[in-house]
């Protein structure tokens, strides 16, 4: 039977066979579809142990679907699919497939952490949110978020120099993400900073610009931080059974 | 003070009358129908007991006991009462098997629940697959010592369905009432569990956990912070076997889906049943019977313990599911209530 009201399913729980003959009789084409079955047909622990691998996951076990998080969302109120108490049972019983559907809204999360402090068992929502994004990352599900990409170049630099020199993140933060440098909203605050801020503050601004200062004695502790960090991939990626050594993207 | 007190049943809340009496120095008939004293976690082989974590046959073997050795206790098992009849302060009764009556200045009934027998719920599957049990099973695994096993090859379960409310909450099969402490028992069975079998996962299906009082972070949330026990909300409809499993149908609530999850071994967590002799207990006693089948209660506030019948008195589990401290708890408050009716008979008449 063609199944008439087609567009309430999801195509991908449609199968169709454009050639099958069954005992001579051909059925080909919509002759043949089905819909793929809605059961729950048996739970994987492993996604759970997953998250609760990586940062932030660690207290997922604890969620008992109260709701609280998804009501207090910063996010859900704009975008009612944005669901973390949902998300959270998903990885919980292991609907691996349900849960990677909505890969594009996941890490869409602001670390507003207004679900952790609403929280009454201490899920911390946040993390695992955050680990959720994380470990769609890793597993190549997604690319990485531009939330990801600052951290990563902020972060980078901290690493490289011990501080933070805000014109050199937001150049490269715009170039990785293919963003162009002369933002509107960006050359308006240059603007009003010129007009507003006294002379001799600028010029100091206007040079350390120019002249990237370093923090004295860094490098001890640039490689002690290196190490820390390769030691922490190496971890994340070895509880999702992933090679361990992953190419610096 | 010299004619004994009878007391009606020999559980936790008989136990506890009894003892309560005899440590004034009253006198105690103590009749139980069963062929030894302890009631309920005694006969039926409770392991760990919720809430002190002690062993049903340390804890309640214990009190049994403490009132085998009383000289002022008269113990009568394997028996029950024929004939009551008399006012406050004279109750005449037949003990099963004498001719003679015996006198009574008050009167406590203890005579507890009985365990829902789950053939009433056939699709659930117990009496049809070995591999589904029930609590009370379960409770003897561990109790025994033989460790948790599926019943039809004796192989080690790797996954655990505990099912929340079978014979409780349930008006197909007339049960509307919750039996109360199978959620706590529930989730302290699926902690021991866990802890015998590190590799085995544990599934609750439940409606409503009803961990009451300090129950809840203690037995709720350990199961689930310590033991990782994982509670999936849904009403199981039932039960069947794809030959080699068991296969647990009902509906996965949180995301609207039907589930048909495979289990080594499913455990129902049966209710309390009111007394299955109750209708006798009435018609002997003289005492109403509540519109469940349990022993009506005479006051909520006023008089502790008291039945629809002056005088005569109601202790722990057989007015209602009760957990084993409260039944302790009512079993003592019954004998205070005994003791001043003996003392003050004419002011008892409420
Ligand atoms: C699986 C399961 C596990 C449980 N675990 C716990 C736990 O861990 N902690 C907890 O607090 N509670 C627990 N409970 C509840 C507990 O069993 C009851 O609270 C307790 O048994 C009530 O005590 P009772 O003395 O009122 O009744 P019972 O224990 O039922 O004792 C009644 C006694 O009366 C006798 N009797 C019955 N009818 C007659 C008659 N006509 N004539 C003479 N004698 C009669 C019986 O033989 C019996 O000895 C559990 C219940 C279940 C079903
Ligand atoms: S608020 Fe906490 S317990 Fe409630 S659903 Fe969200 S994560 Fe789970
Ligand atoms: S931290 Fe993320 S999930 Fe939590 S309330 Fe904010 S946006 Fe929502
Ligand atoms: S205590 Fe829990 S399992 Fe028992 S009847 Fe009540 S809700 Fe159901």
């Amino acid at each position: 039977m063609p199944i008439l009201s087609k567009h309430l399913i999801r195509d991908e729980n449609l199968i169709r066979n454009e050639n099958l003959v069954i005992e001579g009789v051909d059925v080909s084409g919509d002759w043949s579809t089905f819909i793929k079955t809605r059961v729950v047909q048996d739970y994987n622990d492993s996604l759970q142990e997953d998250i609760a691998a990586l940062p932030g996951g660690e207290n997922i076990h604890r969620c008992w679907q109260c709701g609280s998080c998804t009501n207090t969302c910063t996010i859900n109120a704009l975008n009612p699919d944005f669901n973390p108490r949902y998300w959270i049972y998903l990885i919980r019983i292991g609907m691996e497939e349900e849960l990677i559907r909505d890969k594009e809204i996941i890490w869409q999360c602001v670390s507003c952490n207004k679900c952790t402090s609403v929280c009454p068992r201490d899920v911390m929502p946040e993390g695992v949110m955050r680990a959720t994004a994380h470990w769609l990352e890793l597993k190549g599900y997604t690319p990485e978020s531009p939330a990801t990409i600052f951290d990563k170049v902020f972060s980078s630099q901290v690493f490289a120099k011990g501080k933070i020199e805000e014109g050199r993140l937001m150049m490269r933060f715009f170039k990785k993400t293919g963003q162009k440098l002369t933002q509107d909203w960006l050359v308006g605050l240059i603007r009003g900073l010129v007009l507003r801020l006294p002379i001799g503050l600028l010029t100091r601004m206007g040079l350390s610009a120019l002249i990237h200062p370093r923090t004295r004695d860094w490098s001890n502790h640039r490689m002690a931080i290196a190490e820390y960090i390769t030691e922490q991939k190496a971890l994340h990626r070895k509880a999702l059974g992933l090679p361990t050594t992953e190419e610096s993207r | 003070m010299n004619t004994p007190v009878l007391v009606v049943g020999g559980g936790p809340a008989g136990l506890s009358a009894a003892h309560s009496l005899a440590s004034t120095g009253q006198k105690v008939l103590l009749v139980d129908k069963a062929d030894r004293l302890g009631g309920a976690p005694i006969l039926s082989g409770y392991a760990k007991l919720v809430p002190s974590g002690e062993w049903a046959k340390d804890a309640i073997g214990g009190m049994v006991q403490r009132i085998e050795s009383n000289p002022l206790v008269e113990i009568q098992t394997r028996t029950t009462i024929t004939e009551f009849s008399g006012a406050p302060g004279a109750f005449k009764y037949m003990l099963a098997g004498e001719e003679q009556t015996r006198e009574a200045g008050a009167t406590i009934l203890c005579t507890g629940f009985s365990h829902f027998d789950p053939v009433n719920k056939p699709e659930l599957g117990f009496g049809i697959f070995p591999d589904v049990v029930t609590t009370t099973q379960v409770e003897q695994m561990l109790s025994s010592g033989k460790g948790v096993k599926c019943l039809s090859d004796g192989r080690v379960p790797e996954r655990v369905a505990i099912l929340l409310c079978v014979g409780s909450r349930d008006r197909q099969i007339g049960r509307e009432w919750c039996s109360k402490i199978c959620c706590t028992v529930s989730a302290n069975l699926a902690m021991e569990i866990r802890e015998a079998l590190p590799q085995c996962s544990v599934y609750i299906y439940y409606m409503d956990i009803r961990t009451f009082g300090l129950y809840e972070d203690a037995y709720y949330w350990e199961s689930q912070e310590k033991y990782r026990v994982k509670y999936i909300k849904s009403r199981i409809a039932e039960v069947t076997s794809d030959g080699k499993r068991l296969i647990v149908k009902g509906e996965d609530t949180l995301v609207k889906r039907p589930i048909t999850i495979p289990f080594d071994l499913v455990v129902q967590a049966i209710g309390m049943d009111p007394n299955v002799d109750n209708a006798r207990i009435a018609s002997i006693f003289g005492v109403e019977l509540e519109r469940h089948g349990f022993l009506q209660r005479g006051a909520t506030y006023r008089a502790m313990g008291s039945t629809t019948r002056p005088g005569l008195l109601v202790a722990g589990a057989a007015s209602g599911p009760e957990t084993i401290d409260d039944s302790i708890a009512q079993g003592q408050a019954a004998a205070m209530a005994a003791l001043t009716s003996l003392k003050a008979p004419a002011t008892e008449a409420a």
